[in-house]
């Protein structure tokens, strides 16, 4: 498929991407195109295979690390991040990269304190009914304190979901939530599907960004949003070096401490070094097919949400 | 810097809900004989063709070059599709993901707007005075051609603000809401915006043609009419507002009183000045006699 769009995509590309694809119309497809891992470079193939390998090491440590290189402050992140979303009961959300479940569980939280809410609000003015009405419309609503809305999980990491897996049974989530193993960049799901696509520190471990970015905006609804979380670029020059030293130095020796995996955590400092920012990004959602594009940045930068519509 | 040619790309992807501005000037014209206030595609295109579909040439790459509708003309559908959901679920974003259900798009649409309402509520407010000015261009038309009798100021005033706030009748229930919401900081600007231009329309059809500092006092005091009757709606339980019109016919009484004592206020008030100049002037001129003597 890429062989046929890459001269359409030569002409309307960016700086960067015209340049891969450039390369790609001159090497051919065969060995796969050349692309960064951290600060190195590898075909596309290994890095999906070193990536796979990354998270299938620190998926048992995963929470426990993001709590200690965050300083907690990841957990405040992912709860902006659905307070944005604002779902309604009846919200069909799909999770991808949710390995361990964060933003699915604070998606079932919000959504069941906003239908306990409007369930208080029609009892309010059902003042006037008698015992037997009240008793009915008690018994319908049991069965329903979601209002029907659904996550779905999307990883492409068995041992991610599996941690996810646990950590759901273990806090008391049944309902309204499914797993599937999946690829971003060519998901397991039909057209027009569902309400919202949140990618929440996933999409930075994306090989093909631009695929992915297509592939949310096929299984969304017409209207649909699309909100991603990712690291992003600090432009504050005093906060980006104290960043830059807090990356280098700190978090690859608690990778080693904590999870006994420099490496992994050496990866992920560099990789957010190597992410576009906002504003790339923000044209890249663009070229997706997403409109009313924007993003928000959380502490100066360091956090960046950027939120699309399928219209 | 956005590269020139992208836009062509995304009409290449056909955008999944922006309709083609053909199609809505179709159901616009087909439904004008229900009222439905829909100005925006006609504003866009005024020569257009009811009937039929447009004629389009196919340009380079197999691309139509027909206008899609811009992304405020979806929103301003949206909220106009919202509102019949206001009585029930008030001024909220609730209300707004709902009017996006009923036209085929997502909940999640509601996103495009902020979470409390505030568009919403001066979507509304603009749609009213953009009716009350129709209404009032109507009248003066009619006058002008001699069909109706041009009404004194203050009956002209009174129908025109009682006008307006019928126009809040089927929403009332949940206006104090929205009242609260347009005096957050973030929304006055926007509101007072609004407020004014009404209370300037109503003065243009009056036939307000001052340039002086009466122009300024004319807007103060219809404003002052306009917003303490609407709270009077607000918790008006009569039949018909009636106790709200006879408020209404009430103020706008003063206000006419209120010229009329104005002047006499000032001609009394030089009437003042002119006698105390002529005591001290008296007073003065004896001093001088006695110190002369």
């Amino acid at each position: 498929a890429a062989a046929g769009l890459c001269p359409g995509r030569a002409l309307l590309a960016r700086r960067r991407g015209a340049l891969r694809a450039l390369r790609c119309s001159v090497r051919g497809l065969a060995a796969g195109r050349e692309t960064h891992f951290g600060f190195q470079t590898v075909t596309e193939a290994e890095r999906r295979e070193k990536i796979y390998q990354v998270f299938e090491n620190v998926a048992k440590k995963y929470d426990v690390m993001n709590d200690s290189m965050t300083l907690g402050i990841h957990r405040v992140w992912k709860d902006i991040l659905v307070h944005k979303m604002n779902p309604s009961p009846g919200t069909l959300l799909l999770d991808v990269a949710g390995g361990t479940g964060d933003i699915a569980f604070r998606f079932i939280n919000y959504v069941r304190s906003v239908r306990e809410r409007q369930l208080q609000q029609k009892l309010r003015h059902h003042q006037n009914l008698s015992w037997q009405e009240i008793s009915e419309s008690y018994q319908e609503d049991k069965f329903n304190l979601l209002g029907d809305s659904q996550v779905v999980v999307c990883d492409i990491n068995k041992e991610m979901l599996k941690v996810g897996k646990q950590k759901a049974q273990h806090l008391g989530y049944s309902e309204g939530l499914s797993w599937v193993l999946g690829n971003a960049e060519e998901l397991p799901f039909d057209d027009d599907k569902f309400d919202v696509y949140t990618i929440a520190f996933g999409i930075r471990n994306v090989t093909r960004i631009d695929l992915a970015l297509e592939e949310a905006y096929r299984v969304l609804k017409p209207g649909g949003r699309f909100l991603c979380l990712e690291f992003s670029h600090v432009s504050n020059p005093l906060l980006s070096r104290l960043y830059d030293l807090y990356s280098f130095q700190v978090i690859p020796v608690l990778g080693e401490v904590i999870a006994g995996d420099w490496k992994s955590y050496q990866y992920l400092v560099e990789s957010i070094r190597r992410f576009p920012p906002q504003e790339e990004l923000k044209a890249m959602i663009e070229d997706a097919g997403f409109l009313k594009v924007d993003y928000q940045n959380l502490n100066l930068g360091i956090v960046a949400i950027h939120s699309g519509f399928k219209l | 810097v956005r590269c020139q040619l992208s836009p062509p790309q995304r009409a290449l992807q056909a955008s999944a809900v922006l309709r083609r501005v053909s199609d809505e000037q179709k159901e616009t014209f087909a439904s004008s004989s229900q009222q439905r206030f829909d100005s925006h595609p006609t504003d866009h295109q005024p020569g257009q063709e009811p009937q039929g579909p447009r004629p389009s040439y196919t340009g380079q790459g197999g691309q139509e070059s027909e206008d899609y509708e811009s992304e405020e003309q979806l929103q301003h559908r949206i909220l106009t599709a919202a509102l019949e959901f206001v009585p029930e679920h008030g001024w909220t974003a609730e209300a707004i993901a709902e009017g996006a259900k009923t036209l085929g798009l997502s909940v999640a649409a509601a996103g495009m707007f902020h979470s409390d309402g505030s568009e919403l509520i001066l979507h509304f407010l603009s749609q009213c005075n953009t009716k009350l000015s129709e209404l009032l261009e109507q009248e003066q038309k009619l006058v002008q051609l001699g069909e109706a009798e041009k009404k004194p100021t203050d009956q002209f005033l009174r129908d025109a603000v009682e006008a307006r706030l019928r126009m809040l009748i089927p929403y009332i229930e949940k206006w104090p809401q929205a009242l609260s919401i347009l005096l957050l900081p973030r929304n006055i600007p926007s509101s007072l915006n609004l407020l004014t231009s009404m209370i300037d329309d109503i003065w243009h059809y009056a036939g307000d043609q001052s340039t002086d500092f009466n122009w300024y006092t004319r807007r103060a005091v219809l404003t002052g009419i306009y917003n303490t009757t609407e709270l009077v709606m607000m918790q008006d339980s009569s039949p018909d507002f009636e106790d709200t019109w006879r408020f209404l016919e009430n103020r706008v009484a003063d206000a006419m009183n209120m010229r009329d004592t104005a002047s006499q206020v000032q001609s009394t008030g030089e009437a003042l000045v002119q006698g105390l100049m002529g005591a001290a002037v008296t007073v003065s001129n004896a001093e001088t006699s006695q110190v002369v003597r």
